[in-house]
């Protein structure tokens, strides 16, 4: 203390190492989280409450009404048939999508120049927003100016109204999902499989092991890691889809192509049915946060063996 | 090189030359049909690629005069902000995360794990109830009522910080725990404080791992079409891709529509992202993985 008053520094109390770097984390840490928790936790808080009361999120006061919301969803049929298409049409997309990425990802596993431009084009459709690139689906569909239509006109087939079918609008929404997540897919694909040690390879053809045995006993099992997390985080992903629904059928012909997750906004910022936007986002909510926790401990707690 | 190779290599680049251009279709379908007046898109026959006869600039060009401009330049600033806020806190948070130890440490770990596994319809609805809700806002009185919140207010675009950013800090913590304590022990010695250590040693140190943080932020932002959509119905607030959603939406109802300046639009708004791509692809493959922690 005295030297440091010789030397002209001021003598200050000096707090220990840890309580400094304490109030310093404090310092950083607790307002960042506290303006996140404003914007991310009062409304999960509030979208728990919002499935018990009848509320057009206006004027009028929340009224509460219990349970109605939830038996509504469970007794009336329309959103348990739309959770069920959610899940079907989600599930035909990522599937297609898991299958054809690999495809992709094999073909890009080959030793080429020109490799790095294919993985470009592949990737692109998924740095572009599904609102902007719905529209060029929208207007290659449109069944009278569409280029679609007169291209099947120019070889002789009868044009297709596209919005009356509920195949074809499936079909579209399912190659347009495919369209935009093959590239992220391919390239974890390909990850995945430059990371099997080509040793393993080498030491299968030592052991006079065919292509069938290789890829059973070397490829399938050193990929599974990264099948999982695609598969997942797919799966989250397509619980959750709507904005392609939206853009490309908007719930057409007849809300035969309607899902679960299009009614939940349409129920909260079109027609402002608030409590049961927040009743069917809580289930369709849990159903999401299971196969979340699926993912975690898949990922995060199976490192050890 | 033997036949049967030669063969082969030949109809994998056939195969995947076809497949380069369906990805990238949209894109050259847009960019062509922008180049129409509007007639002629009407008019196009039956072609793969709307090739005008003569190409017209004014749907381009009209993006860039004074009442065609603002929703350009709202993504621009939205985008910007949230690029540098993010890395900001991604970098303070995450270095205090990885290098100091402080009471409730644990906690604010499973904190930023757990809240990324929250799926985005629960917060959805509520948040826009929220925002409609605010107090003493937007006419609202003290108990929320009577007004319209920050609804179609542009301040929205700005304000919104969820748990979803927390990833980026959960990076950027992981990769500081990996370098070397060497560079900030001897920075401290020679008297740096905090923010010099932040400023001269770590961000120059972390350049790699702040430019995939950015990257992917940025990216993000500049695509985030729902939020502007749901929050904001003026053209003068929106953002080019909420924008364009809107007339994307419309077209599936009765109405004039035209195309050329819609397809003028999205390849204006495309272009941004295209660029860092093309510039900082490997910044952007690196974010995949990260990326899909998200729940």
């Amino acid at each position: 203390m005295n030297n440091l008053s010789v030397m002209g520094v001021k003598p200050q109390k000096t707090l220990p190492r840890a309580t400094r770097e304490a109030r310093r984390a404090y310092k950083i840490i607790i307002p960042i989280l506290v303006y996140m928790c404003f914007w991310g936790l009062i409304p999960l808080v509030l979208g728990l409450g919002l499935g018990f009361v009848e509320f057009n999120g206006l004027s009028a006061a929340p009224k509460f009404v219990g349970l109605k919301n939830y038996i509504d969803f469970f007794t009336t049929g329309e959103y348990l048939t739309l959770l069920w298409r959610q899940a079907w049409l989600g599930f035909l997309c990522l599937s297609l999508n898991i299958v054809l990425s690999f495809i992709v990802g094999l073909s890009l596993n080959v030793k080429s120049r020109i490799r790095g431009l294919y993985r470009t084009s592949v990737y692109v459709p998924s740095i572009a927003a599904v609102s902007i690139t719905t529209a060029v689906f929208v207007a290659l569909l449109d069944p009278y100016s569409g280029g679609l239509n007169k291209m099947l006109e120019a070889v002789g087939m009868a044009p297709v109204v596209w919005n009356y079918s509920q195949f074809w609008m499936v079909f579209w929404i399912a190659v347009f999902y495919v369209w935009r997540s093959l590239g992220p897919a391919a390239i974890i694909w390909l990850g995945g499989l430059q990371s099997i040690d080509p040793a393993l390879y080498e030491a299968a053809d030592v052991d006079g092991a065919n292509f069938v045995q290789k890829v059973r006993y070397i490829t399938v099992p050193g990929l599974k890691f990264v099948a999982g997390y695609i598969f997942l985080t797919g799966i989250i992903g397509v619980m959750q889809m709507f904005d392609v629904v939206m853009f490309i059928s908007k719930g057409n012909p007849y809300g035969m192509t309607d899902v679960l997750m299009y009614r939940i906004y349409r129920d909260g910022i079109v027609n402002f049915n608030m409590g049961m936007a927040g009743a069917s986002s809580t289930i369709l909510g849990i159903i999401t946060v299971i196969f979340a926790l699926i993912y975690l401990k898949f990922f995060f707690f199976k490192k050890e063996d | 090189m033997t036949a049967t190779r030669f063969v082969g290599k030949s109809i994998w680049i056939i195969v995947m030359s076809v497949l380069a251009f369906l990805m990238l279709y949209p894109f050259l379908f847009s960019l062509l049909a922008g180049l129409n007046t509007k007639a002629e898109f009407s008019n196009m026959g039956a072609v793969l690629l709307p090739l005008p006869q003569t190409p017209v600039f004014s749907n381009f060009t009209f993006m860039f005069t004074p009442s065609g401009i603002r929703p350009f330049i709202n993504t621009v600033l939205r985008t910007g902000w949230y690029t540098v806020l993010v890395s900001l806190i991604a970098v303070l948070f995450g270095y205090v995360m990885a290098r100091y130890e402080f009471k409730g440490k644990k906690f604010v770990l499973g904190m930023i794990i757990a809240t990324q596994l929250i799926p985005a319809v629960l917060t959805l609805i509520p948040g826009f109830v929220m925002v409609a809700r605010l107090p003493f806002l937007g006419g609202n009185n003290w108990m929320g009522v009577g007004g319209k919140g920050l609804i179609n207010n542009p301040v929205i675009l700005y304000l919104r910080l969820d748990f979803t950013y927390l990833l980026w800090v959960f990076l950027f913590m992981q990769s500081t725990r990996s370098l070397p304590r060497a560079f900030e022990e001897s920075a401290e010695i020679e008297g740096c404080g905090f923010w010099q250590t932040i400023f001269r040693i770590i961000i120059p140190l972390q350049k790699p791992i702040i430019a995939v943080i950015a990257v992917n932020v940025a990216l993000a932002t500049w695509n985030d079409w729902l939020i502007p959509f749901m929050y904001i119905n003026k053209v003068q607030y929106s953002t080019l891709p909420a924008y364009i959603g809107t007339l994307t939406a419309a077209l599936q109802s009765f109405g004039d529509k035209d195309y050329p300046k819609l397809f003028a639009m999205s390849t204006v708004a495309i272009l941004p992202p295209a660029l860092i791509f093309m510039f900082l692809q490997k910044y952007i493959i690196q974010g995949i993985a990260s990326a899909g922690v998200k729940g």
